[in-house]
Protein backbone atom coordinates (compact mmCIF):
# COMPACT_ATOMS: atom_id res chain seq x y z
CA UNK A 1 0.00 0.00 0.00
CA UNK A 2 1.63 2.92 -1.19
CA UNK A 3 -0.24 5.31 1.67
CA UNK A 4 1.25 3.27 4.33
CA UNK A 5 4.29 5.72 4.95
CA UNK A 6 2.25 8.81 5.81
CA UNK A 7 -0.01 6.86 7.95
CA UNK A 8 2.94 6.09 10.52
CA UNK A 9 3.00 10.01 11.15
CA UNK A 10 -0.45 10.86 11.20
CA UNK A 11 -1.58 11.70 14.76
CA UNK A 12 -3.49 9.03 16.58
CA UNK A 13 -7.33 8.58 17.57
CA UNK A 14 -10.10 10.70 16.28
CA UNK A 15 -7.76 12.66 14.21
CA UNK A 16 -6.57 9.68 12.54
CA UNK A 17 -10.10 7.77 12.13
CA UNK A 18 -10.70 11.79 10.58
CA UNK A 19 -7.87 11.39 7.95
CA UNK A 20 -8.61 8.35 6.87
CA UNK A 21 -12.24 9.45 6.30
CA UNK A 22 -10.80 12.34 4.54
CA UNK A 23 -8.18 10.31 2.52
CA UNK A 24 -11.32 8.15 1.57
CA UNK A 25 -13.44 11.14 0.42
CA UNK A 26 -10.51 12.23 -1.62
CA UNK A 27 -10.49 8.83 -3.50
CA UNK A 28 -13.79 8.75 -3.62
CA UNK A 29 -15.57 11.98 -4.15
CA UNK A 30 -17.18 11.60 -7.43
CA UNK A 31 -18.87 8.31 -5.70
CA UNK A 32 -20.15 10.41 -2.96
CA UNK A 33 -21.39 12.75 -4.78
CA UNK A 34 -23.53 10.49 -7.04
CA UNK A 35 -24.47 8.62 -3.73
CA UNK A 36 -26.15 12.18 -2.59
CA UNK A 37 -27.80 12.85 -5.78
CA UNK A 38 -29.36 9.44 -5.92
CA UNK A 39 -30.82 10.29 -2.65
CA UNK A 40 -31.87 13.95 -3.23
CA UNK A 41 -33.37 12.83 -7.04
CA UNK A 42 -35.18 10.39 -4.89
CA UNK A 43 -36.35 12.62 -2.17
CA UNK A 44 -37.96 15.38 -4.22
CA UNK A 45 -39.02 12.95 -7.56
CA UNK A 46 -41.65 11.52 -4.68
CA UNK A 47 -42.87 15.01 -4.73
CA UNK A 48 -42.65 16.20 -7.94
CA UNK A 49 -44.25 12.72 -9.65
CA UNK A 50 -47.09 12.81 -6.68
CA UNK A 51 -45.60 9.02 -5.80
CA UNK A 52 -48.16 8.13 -3.34
CA UNK A 53 -46.97 7.20 -0.08
CA UNK A 54 -47.67 3.22 0.68
CA UNK A 55 -45.93 2.75 -2.73
CA UNK A 56 -42.76 4.55 -1.98
CA UNK A 57 -41.94 7.22 0.80
CA UNK A 58 -39.38 9.88 0.35
CA UNK A 59 -35.66 9.32 2.42
CA UNK A 60 -36.30 11.75 5.27
CA UNK A 61 -39.78 10.03 5.88
CA UNK A 62 -37.77 6.53 5.90
CA UNK A 63 -35.50 7.60 8.36
CA UNK A 64 -37.64 9.74 10.57
CA UNK A 65 -40.64 6.93 10.77
CA UNK A 66 -37.55 4.34 11.57
CA UNK A 67 -35.97 6.34 14.16
CA UNK A 68 -39.25 6.36 16.01
CA UNK A 69 -39.42 2.66 16.34
CA UNK A 70 -35.44 1.91 16.42
CA UNK A 71 -35.33 -0.18 19.13
CA UNK A 72 -37.12 -2.61 17.74
CA UNK A 73 -35.13 -2.53 14.51
CA UNK A 74 -32.08 -2.24 16.34
CA UNK A 75 -33.29 -5.19 18.39
CA UNK A 76 -34.01 -7.29 14.50
CA UNK A 77 -31.15 -6.30 13.38
CA UNK A 78 -29.31 -8.09 16.35
CA UNK A 79 -31.06 -11.01 15.88
CA UNK A 80 -30.38 -11.40 12.22
CA UNK A 81 -26.78 -10.52 12.79
CA UNK A 82 -26.69 -13.39 14.87
CA UNK A 83 -28.21 -15.74 12.76
CA UNK A 84 -26.00 -14.23 9.76
CA UNK A 85 -22.43 -14.47 12.00
CA UNK A 86 -23.29 -18.05 13.26
CA UNK A 87 -23.92 -19.47 10.00
CA UNK A 88 -20.95 -17.55 8.43
CA UNK A 89 -18.66 -18.29 11.21
CA UNK A 90 -19.55 -22.20 11.19
CA UNK A 91 -19.30 -22.72 7.58
CA UNK A 92 -15.93 -21.02 7.53
CA UNK A 93 -15.11 -23.11 10.53
CA UNK A 94 -15.99 -26.30 9.17
CA UNK A 95 -15.82 -25.48 5.70
CA UNK A 96 -12.05 -24.99 5.30
CA UNK A 97 -11.20 -28.41 6.66
CA UNK A 98 -13.79 -29.85 4.49
CA UNK A 99 -11.68 -28.71 1.77
CA UNK A 100 -8.63 -29.36 2.42
CA UNK A 101 -9.77 -32.83 3.02
CA UNK A 102 -11.37 -33.09 -0.37
CA UNK A 103 -8.05 -31.58 -1.95
CA UNK A 104 -5.98 -34.65 -0.45
CA UNK A 105 -8.31 -37.23 -0.80
CA UNK A 106 -9.12 -39.40 -3.87
CA UNK A 107 -11.58 -41.11 -2.16
CA UNK A 108 -13.27 -37.82 -1.51
CA UNK A 109 -12.68 -36.43 -3.90
CA UNK A 110 -14.89 -38.93 -6.04
CA UNK A 111 -17.14 -39.32 -3.62
CA UNK A 112 -18.10 -36.25 -1.29
CA UNK A 113 -16.89 -33.76 -4.00
CA UNK A 114 -19.65 -34.47 -6.87
CA UNK A 115 -21.98 -34.25 -4.66
CA UNK A 116 -20.98 -30.60 -3.43
CA UNK A 117 -20.74 -29.74 -6.60
CA UNK A 118 -24.25 -30.82 -7.69
CA UNK A 119 -25.40 -29.41 -4.55
CA UNK A 120 -23.96 -26.22 -5.19
CA UNK A 121 -25.94 -26.33 -8.56
CA UNK A 122 -29.54 -26.46 -6.55
CA UNK A 123 -30.75 -23.25 -5.67
CA UNK A 124 -30.24 -23.73 -2.04
CA UNK A 125 -33.05 -21.39 -0.55
CA UNK A 126 -35.25 -23.92 -2.54
CA UNK A 127 -34.68 -26.06 1.02
CA UNK A 128 -35.71 -23.32 3.11
CA UNK A 129 -39.47 -24.12 4.01
CA UNK A 130 -38.56 -28.00 4.78
CA UNK A 131 -35.34 -26.64 7.52
CA UNK A 132 -38.37 -24.17 9.00
CA UNK A 133 -41.00 -26.98 9.08
CA UNK A 134 -38.57 -29.66 10.41
CA UNK A 135 -36.77 -27.47 12.99
CA UNK A 136 -39.12 -25.01 13.86
CA UNK A 137 -39.28 -21.29 14.23
CA UNK A 138 -35.82 -20.75 16.42
CA UNK A 139 -32.89 -19.59 15.57
CA UNK A 140 -31.46 -22.76 14.32
CA UNK A 141 -32.87 -23.40 11.45
CA UNK A 142 -31.96 -19.77 10.48
CA UNK A 143 -28.39 -20.67 11.24
CA UNK A 144 -28.88 -23.98 9.21
CA UNK A 145 -30.28 -21.81 6.36
CA UNK A 146 -27.23 -19.59 6.66
CA UNK A 147 -24.83 -22.48 6.44
CA UNK A 148 -26.48 -23.64 3.26
CA UNK A 149 -25.50 -20.71 1.69
CA UNK A 150 -22.04 -19.90 2.91
CA UNK A 151 -20.99 -23.18 2.90
CA UNK A 152 -20.38 -24.42 -0.50
CA UNK A 153 -18.65 -21.81 -1.89
CA UNK A 154 -16.13 -21.44 1.04
CA UNK A 155 -15.64 -25.37 0.22
CA UNK A 156 -15.12 -25.40 -3.63
CA UNK A 157 -13.06 -22.68 -2.94
CA UNK A 158 -11.07 -24.43 -0.35
CA UNK A 159 -10.73 -27.70 -2.78
CA UNK A 160 -9.20 -24.88 -5.67
CA UNK A 161 -7.02 -23.35 -3.23
CA UNK A 162 -5.32 -26.28 -1.55
CA UNK A 163 -5.37 -28.43 -4.84
CA UNK A 164 -3.05 -25.61 -7.09
CA UNK A 165 0.41 -25.91 -5.34
CA UNK A 166 2.70 -24.80 -8.30
CA UNK A 167 4.47 -28.47 -9.16
CA UNK A 168 7.68 -26.22 -8.55
CA UNK A 169 6.55 -25.66 -5.07
CA UNK A 170 5.53 -29.46 -4.53
CA UNK A 171 8.83 -30.22 -5.36
CA UNK A 172 10.88 -28.31 -3.59
CA UNK A 173 9.31 -28.93 -0.41
CA UNK A 174 9.77 -32.61 -1.16
CA UNK A 175 13.37 -31.80 -1.82
CA UNK A 176 13.77 -30.77 1.63
CA UNK A 177 12.47 -33.57 3.58
CA UNK A 178 9.79 -31.50 5.37
CA UNK A 179 7.00 -34.14 6.71
CA UNK A 180 3.61 -32.86 5.59
CA UNK A 181 2.32 -30.87 8.98
CA UNK A 182 5.65 -28.77 8.15
CA UNK A 183 4.75 -28.53 4.74
CA UNK A 184 1.23 -27.59 5.18
CA UNK A 185 2.30 -24.51 7.77
CA UNK A 186 4.69 -22.95 5.83
CA UNK A 187 3.53 -23.16 2.57
CA UNK A 188 0.15 -24.75 1.68
CA UNK A 189 -1.94 -22.87 3.89
CA UNK A 190 -0.30 -19.23 3.10
CA UNK A 191 -0.38 -20.24 -0.29
CA UNK A 192 -3.71 -20.95 -0.03
CA UNK A 193 -4.97 -18.44 1.69
CA UNK A 194 -6.09 -15.85 -1.37
CA UNK A 195 -8.47 -18.41 -3.22
CA UNK A 196 -9.95 -19.08 0.84
CA UNK A 197 -10.85 -15.85 0.59
CA UNK A 198 -12.48 -15.27 -3.04
CA UNK A 199 -14.80 -17.91 -0.85
CA UNK A 200 -15.13 -16.17 2.20
CA UNK A 201 -16.42 -12.94 0.12
CA UNK A 202 -19.02 -14.79 -2.08
CA UNK A 203 -20.39 -16.15 1.10
CA UNK A 204 -20.12 -13.08 2.74
CA UNK A 205 -22.32 -11.13 0.32
CA UNK A 206 -24.97 -14.16 0.49
CA UNK A 207 -25.11 -14.95 3.95
CA UNK A 208 -27.95 -12.20 4.84
CA UNK A 209 -29.75 -13.47 1.86
CA UNK A 210 -29.88 -16.54 3.33
CA UNK A 211 -31.21 -15.52 7.04
CA UNK A 212 -33.61 -12.83 5.51
CA UNK A 213 -35.25 -15.24 3.25
CA UNK A 214 -35.40 -18.00 6.42
CA UNK A 215 -37.02 -14.96 7.95
CA UNK A 216 -39.65 -14.86 5.51
CA UNK A 217 -40.53 -18.42 5.88
CA UNK A 218 -41.13 -18.97 9.41
CA UNK A 219 -40.10 -16.33 12.26
CA UNK A 220 -41.32 -14.53 14.92
CA UNK A 221 -38.36 -12.24 14.88
CA UNK A 222 -35.52 -10.46 12.66
CA UNK A 223 -35.34 -7.48 9.79
CA UNK A 224 -36.69 -9.84 7.57
CA UNK A 225 -39.71 -10.81 9.70
CA UNK A 226 -40.11 -7.49 10.17
CA UNK A 227 -39.95 -6.61 6.55
CA UNK A 228 -42.71 -8.86 5.60
CA UNK A 229 -44.98 -7.81 8.37
CA UNK A 230 -44.74 -3.89 7.61
CA UNK A 231 -45.28 -4.47 4.02
CA UNK A 232 -48.30 -6.36 4.96
CA UNK A 233 -49.57 -3.14 7.24
CA UNK A 234 -48.94 -0.89 4.02
CA UNK A 235 -45.88 0.81 5.73
CA UNK A 236 -43.31 0.64 3.21
CA UNK A 237 -41.36 3.26 4.78
CA UNK A 238 -40.54 1.03 7.83
CA UNK A 239 -40.05 -1.84 5.32
CA UNK A 240 -36.97 0.39 3.72
CA UNK A 241 -35.39 1.62 7.12
CA UNK A 242 -35.45 -2.34 7.62
CA UNK A 243 -33.20 -3.06 4.26
CA UNK A 244 -31.33 -0.19 5.27
CA UNK A 245 -30.38 -2.18 8.01
CA UNK A 246 -30.01 -5.56 6.13
CA UNK A 247 -27.43 -3.58 4.25
CA UNK A 248 -25.75 -1.79 6.71
CA UNK A 249 -25.49 -5.28 7.98
CA UNK A 250 -24.22 -7.35 4.52
CA UNK A 251 -21.63 -4.18 4.16
CA UNK A 252 -20.42 -4.76 7.87
CA UNK A 253 -20.07 -8.52 6.93
CA UNK A 254 -18.19 -8.10 4.12
CA UNK A 255 -16.26 -5.08 5.09
CA UNK A 256 -14.51 -7.29 8.24
CA UNK A 257 -14.03 -10.02 5.77
CA UNK A 258 -12.32 -7.77 3.70
CA UNK A 259 -10.08 -6.21 6.23
CA UNK A 260 -9.34 -9.73 7.51
CA UNK A 261 -7.76 -10.38 3.85
CA UNK A 262 -5.78 -7.23 4.12
CA UNK A 263 -4.36 -8.02 7.62
CA UNK A 264 -3.77 -11.91 6.20
CA UNK A 265 -2.39 -11.81 2.76
CA UNK A 266 -0.84 -7.62 1.81
CA UNK A 267 1.08 -9.67 -0.29
CA UNK A 268 -0.90 -10.55 -2.76
CA UNK A 269 -1.97 -9.05 -5.85
CA UNK A 270 -5.55 -8.51 -5.14
CA UNK A 271 -4.52 -6.47 -1.83
CA UNK A 272 -1.76 -4.47 -3.50
CA UNK A 273 -3.18 -3.18 -6.49
CA UNK A 274 -6.17 -1.58 -4.02
CA UNK B 1 33.41 -30.51 -2.23
CA UNK B 2 31.03 -32.02 -4.25
CA UNK B 3 29.25 -35.51 -4.64
CA UNK B 4 29.84 -38.25 -7.11
CA UNK B 5 26.89 -38.86 -9.04
CA UNK B 6 26.28 -41.80 -11.41
CA UNK B 7 23.26 -42.86 -13.78
CA UNK B 8 23.55 -46.43 -15.51
CA UNK B 9 21.03 -47.41 -18.29
CA UNK B 10 18.36 -45.00 -17.10
CA UNK B 11 15.72 -44.63 -18.90
CA UNK B 12 11.79 -42.93 -18.46
CA UNK B 13 9.07 -44.30 -19.97
CA UNK B 14 5.48 -42.41 -19.14
CA UNK B 15 2.57 -44.34 -19.16
CA UNK B 16 1.67 -47.89 -19.95
CA UNK B 17 0.85 -49.40 -23.06
CA UNK B 18 0.35 -48.27 -26.33
CA UNK B 19 -0.21 -44.09 -25.03
CA UNK B 20 3.13 -44.61 -23.74
CA UNK B 21 5.86 -41.77 -23.97
CA UNK B 22 9.63 -43.22 -23.74
CA UNK B 23 10.82 -39.97 -22.99
CA UNK B 24 14.53 -40.45 -21.33
CA UNK B 25 17.11 -43.08 -22.08
CA UNK B 26 18.75 -45.43 -21.68
CA UNK B 27 21.76 -42.98 -20.32
CA UNK B 28 24.76 -42.93 -18.51
CA UNK B 29 26.84 -40.40 -17.11
CA UNK B 30 29.27 -40.22 -14.49
CA UNK B 31 29.64 -36.95 -12.91
CA UNK B 32 32.72 -36.61 -10.43
CA UNK B 33 32.68 -34.70 -7.21
CA UNK B 34 32.73 -31.59 -7.41
CA UNK B 35 32.00 -31.22 -11.84
CA UNK B 36 29.91 -29.31 -13.80
CA UNK B 37 27.63 -30.95 -16.22
CA UNK B 38 25.40 -28.95 -18.38
CA UNK B 39 22.48 -31.37 -20.02
CA UNK B 40 22.34 -29.38 -23.33
CA UNK B 41 19.65 -29.54 -25.78
CA UNK B 42 16.29 -28.37 -26.90
CA UNK B 43 12.57 -28.30 -25.56
CA UNK B 44 11.43 -31.34 -24.76
CA UNK B 45 14.60 -33.55 -25.45
CA UNK B 46 13.93 -34.60 -21.37
CA UNK B 47 17.15 -32.75 -19.84
CA UNK B 48 14.39 -31.86 -16.89
CA UNK B 49 12.88 -35.31 -16.41
CA UNK B 50 17.07 -36.67 -16.04
CA UNK B 51 17.63 -33.82 -13.73
CA UNK B 52 14.11 -34.74 -11.40
CA UNK B 53 15.22 -38.25 -11.35
CA UNK B 54 18.35 -37.49 -9.76
CA UNK B 55 16.62 -35.80 -7.37
CA UNK B 56 14.72 -38.83 -6.59
CA UNK B 57 11.58 -36.44 -6.83
CA UNK B 58 11.02 -38.84 -10.38
CA UNK B 59 11.52 -42.49 -10.17
CA UNK B 60 13.33 -44.40 -13.26
CA UNK B 61 11.69 -46.45 -15.34
CA UNK B 62 14.62 -48.29 -15.41
CA UNK B 63 18.27 -47.92 -14.71
CA UNK B 64 20.45 -46.82 -11.04
CA UNK B 65 21.30 -43.85 -10.48
CA UNK B 66 23.55 -43.30 -7.50
CA UNK B 67 25.11 -40.51 -5.41
CA UNK B 68 28.19 -41.02 -3.55
CA UNK B 69 27.74 -44.77 -4.08
CA UNK B 70 24.49 -44.40 -2.37
CA UNK B 71 20.77 -45.50 -4.96
CA UNK B 72 18.69 -42.94 -5.16
CA UNK B 73 15.36 -44.42 -3.70
CA UNK B 74 13.27 -41.03 -3.14
CA UNK B 75 13.96 -37.25 -2.49
CA UNK B 76 17.19 -36.53 -1.61
CA UNK B 77 17.60 -33.73 1.02
CA UNK B 78 21.03 -32.88 -0.06
CA UNK B 79 20.87 -31.84 -3.00
CA UNK B 80 19.53 -27.82 -3.15
CA UNK B 81 17.34 -27.77 -6.48
CA UNK B 82 16.00 -24.44 -8.66
CA UNK B 83 13.86 -24.17 -11.68
CA UNK B 84 12.83 -22.01 -14.35
CA UNK B 85 10.15 -21.03 -12.81
CA UNK B 86 12.03 -20.11 -8.95
CA UNK B 87 10.14 -21.09 -5.86
CA UNK B 88 10.34 -18.18 -3.72
CA UNK B 89 6.74 -16.93 -2.24
CA UNK B 90 5.53 -13.79 -2.09
CA UNK B 91 4.29 -13.97 1.74
CA UNK B 92 8.40 -13.55 3.06
CA UNK B 93 10.81 -11.31 2.06
CA UNK B 94 14.13 -12.23 0.28
CA UNK B 95 15.82 -13.18 3.69
CA UNK B 96 12.70 -14.86 4.43
CA UNK B 97 12.60 -17.41 1.32
CA UNK B 98 16.22 -17.75 1.54
CA UNK B 99 15.24 -19.47 5.41
CA UNK B 100 12.13 -21.20 4.01
CA UNK B 101 14.58 -23.90 2.91
CA UNK B 102 16.32 -24.38 5.88
CA UNK B 103 12.93 -24.00 8.03
CA UNK B 104 11.06 -26.97 5.81
CA UNK B 105 14.33 -29.11 6.71
CA UNK B 106 14.40 -28.09 10.56
CA UNK B 107 17.29 -26.09 10.31
CA UNK B 108 17.27 -22.95 12.89
CA UNK B 109 18.05 -20.02 10.26
CA UNK B 110 19.34 -18.13 12.89
CA UNK B 111 22.72 -20.49 12.83
CA UNK B 112 22.78 -19.44 9.27
CA UNK B 113 22.96 -16.13 9.38
CA UNK B 114 26.72 -15.61 8.56
CA UNK B 115 25.75 -17.80 5.52
CA UNK B 116 22.82 -15.50 4.24
CA UNK B 117 24.42 -12.21 4.82
CA UNK B 118 27.22 -14.39 2.88
CA UNK B 119 25.05 -15.03 -0.24
CA UNK B 120 23.22 -12.14 -0.14
CA UNK B 121 26.60 -10.56 -0.59
CA UNK B 122 27.82 -12.78 -3.00
CA UNK B 123 24.63 -12.64 -5.04
CA UNK B 124 24.67 -8.47 -4.96
CA UNK B 125 21.07 -8.78 -3.10
CA UNK B 126 22.58 -6.32 0.22
CA UNK B 127 19.94 -3.23 0.55
CA UNK B 128 16.77 -6.09 -1.01
CA UNK B 129 17.42 -8.43 1.74
CA UNK B 130 13.86 -7.15 3.19
CA UNK B 131 12.00 -6.46 -0.21
CA UNK B 132 9.28 -9.05 -1.68
CA UNK B 133 9.98 -11.07 -4.56
CA UNK B 134 7.55 -8.77 -6.30
CA UNK B 135 9.44 -5.89 -5.68
CA UNK B 136 12.47 -7.04 -7.45
CA UNK B 137 13.72 -7.36 -11.06
CA UNK B 138 13.50 -11.05 -12.82
CA UNK B 139 16.88 -11.35 -12.32
CA UNK B 140 17.02 -10.34 -8.68
CA UNK B 141 14.96 -13.11 -8.07
CA UNK B 142 16.63 -15.35 -9.83
CA UNK B 143 19.60 -14.30 -7.60
CA UNK B 144 17.47 -14.73 -4.68
CA UNK B 145 16.39 -18.50 -5.66
CA UNK B 146 20.03 -19.01 -5.91
CA UNK B 147 20.85 -18.40 -2.50
CA UNK B 148 17.60 -20.31 -1.23
CA UNK B 149 18.71 -23.39 -3.22
CA UNK B 150 22.30 -23.16 -2.07
CA UNK B 151 21.77 -21.70 1.62
CA UNK B 152 21.89 -25.33 3.48
CA UNK B 153 25.09 -25.83 1.67
CA UNK B 154 24.32 -28.65 -0.75
CA UNK B 155 26.74 -31.12 -1.48
CA UNK B 156 24.90 -31.18 -5.28
CA UNK B 157 23.48 -28.70 -7.13
CA UNK B 158 20.24 -29.24 -9.73
CA UNK B 159 19.37 -26.59 -11.81
CA UNK B 160 16.83 -26.50 -14.21
CA UNK B 161 17.12 -23.36 -16.63
CA UNK B 162 17.51 -20.95 -13.71
CA UNK B 163 18.66 -18.48 -16.36
CA UNK B 164 15.92 -19.77 -19.13
CA UNK B 165 13.52 -16.68 -18.71
CA UNK B 166 15.90 -13.71 -18.42
CA UNK B 167 17.52 -11.09 -20.73
CA UNK B 168 20.67 -11.54 -22.71
CA UNK B 169 22.64 -9.13 -20.34
CA UNK B 170 21.26 -10.04 -17.23
CA UNK B 171 22.09 -13.97 -17.86
CA UNK B 172 25.47 -13.30 -18.66
CA UNK B 173 25.91 -11.00 -15.18
CA UNK B 174 24.25 -13.64 -12.88
CA UNK B 175 26.38 -16.56 -14.77
CA UNK B 176 29.36 -14.61 -13.21
CA UNK B 177 27.99 -14.49 -10.13
CA UNK B 178 26.90 -18.26 -10.28
CA UNK B 179 31.01 -19.36 -11.39
CA UNK B 180 32.24 -17.33 -8.36
CA UNK B 181 29.92 -19.26 -6.23
CA UNK B 182 30.73 -22.66 -7.54
CA UNK B 183 34.83 -22.07 -7.52
CA UNK B 184 34.62 -21.12 -4.07
CA UNK B 185 32.88 -24.17 -2.70
CA UNK B 186 33.20 -26.44 -5.56
CA UNK B 187 29.73 -28.05 -5.31
CA UNK B 188 28.65 -31.00 -8.24
CA UNK B 189 26.26 -29.24 -10.22
CA UNK B 190 23.82 -30.43 -12.90
CA UNK B 191 22.95 -27.25 -14.81
CA UNK B 192 20.37 -27.53 -17.41
CA UNK B 193 19.72 -25.40 -20.28
CA UNK B 194 19.45 -24.19 -23.69
CA UNK B 195 21.94 -22.19 -24.75
CA UNK B 196 25.20 -23.92 -25.64
CA UNK B 197 27.64 -20.65 -24.85
CA UNK B 198 26.37 -20.77 -21.67
CA UNK B 199 27.04 -24.34 -21.41
CA UNK B 200 30.68 -24.46 -22.43
CA UNK B 201 31.59 -20.76 -20.25
CA UNK B 202 30.20 -22.48 -17.41
CA UNK B 203 30.92 -26.65 -17.35
CA UNK B 204 33.84 -29.21 -16.49
CA UNK B 205 31.82 -31.12 -19.12
CA UNK B 206 28.71 -30.46 -21.20
CA UNK B 207 26.20 -33.47 -22.24
CA UNK B 208 25.08 -32.87 -25.74
CA UNK B 209 21.16 -34.44 -25.35
CA UNK B 210 19.34 -35.45 -28.74
CA UNK B 211 15.37 -35.58 -28.42
CA UNK B 212 12.68 -38.29 -28.00
CA UNK B 213 13.73 -40.32 -26.33
CA UNK B 214 16.24 -37.52 -24.87
CA UNK B 215 19.54 -39.82 -25.26
CA UNK B 216 22.79 -38.48 -24.16
CA UNK B 217 24.39 -38.22 -27.68
CA UNK B 218 27.80 -37.26 -26.28
CA UNK B 219 30.00 -36.09 -23.27
CA UNK B 220 32.67 -33.29 -24.10
CA UNK B 221 34.99 -31.79 -21.13
CA UNK B 222 35.46 -28.46 -21.64
CA UNK B 223 39.28 -28.17 -21.45
CA UNK B 224 39.39 -23.99 -20.61
CA UNK B 225 41.25 -22.08 -18.10
CA UNK B 226 39.10 -20.49 -14.90
CA UNK B 227 37.61 -18.21 -14.27
CA UNK B 228 36.09 -18.04 -17.50
CA UNK B 229 35.92 -14.30 -18.14
CA UNK B 230 35.10 -11.92 -20.74
CA UNK B 231 38.82 -12.42 -22.07
CA UNK B 232 38.34 -16.37 -21.92
CA UNK B 233 35.31 -16.07 -24.03
CA UNK B 234 36.73 -13.92 -26.60
CA UNK B 235 39.12 -16.61 -26.84
CA UNK B 236 39.55 -18.71 -30.13
CA UNK B 237 39.41 -21.94 -28.53
CA UNK B 238 36.08 -20.64 -26.71
CA UNK B 239 34.92 -20.20 -29.83
CA UNK B 240 35.67 -23.43 -31.69
CA UNK B 241 34.31 -25.41 -28.65
CA UNK B 242 31.08 -23.73 -29.26
CA UNK B 243 31.12 -24.63 -32.81
CA UNK B 244 31.64 -28.37 -32.53
CA UNK B 245 28.61 -28.56 -30.34
CA UNK B 246 26.77 -26.71 -32.76
CA UNK B 247 27.61 -28.69 -35.22
CA UNK B 248 27.02 -31.79 -33.51
CA UNK B 249 23.02 -30.63 -33.32
CA UNK B 250 23.45 -29.64 -36.50
CA UNK B 251 24.14 -32.98 -37.68
CA UNK B 252 21.29 -33.88 -35.65
CA UNK B 253 18.96 -32.01 -37.41
CA UNK B 254 18.27 -29.72 -34.28
CA UNK B 255 20.06 -26.96 -35.24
Amino acid sequence: MPTASSEGEAPRGLNRIAGIAARWVGKSWLFVLFFVSLFVFWEIGVDLFEVPRYILPKPSTIVEKGWADIDRLLYYTYITGLETVLGYGISVIIGVPFGLAIAFSSILRRTVYPLFVSIEMVPKIAFAPLFISWLGFGLLPKVIIVILVCFFPIVLNAILAFGSLSEELTRFCRSTGANAWRTFLKVRLPAALPQCFVGFKYAAINATVGATIAEFIGSDQGLGFYIQIVTGNMRPDLAFAGIFLLTLLGLTLFGLVTLAERLLIPWHISVRRR
Amino acid sequence: MGARLSLRAVAKTFGTGPSAVHAVGPADLTVPAGGFVSLVGPSGCGKSTLMLMIAGLEPPSAGEITVNDEPVTGPRTDIGIMFQDNTLVPWRTVRGNIELNLELRGLDPRAYADRIDDLIRKTHLTGFEHRRPYELSGGMQQRAAFCQALVHEPQTALLDEPLGKLDAMTRELIRGDLQALWLTSRPTVVFVTHSIEEAVQLSTTVCVITPRPGRIERVIDIDLPWPRDRAVKRSRAFGDQVAEIQEIFHAYGVL
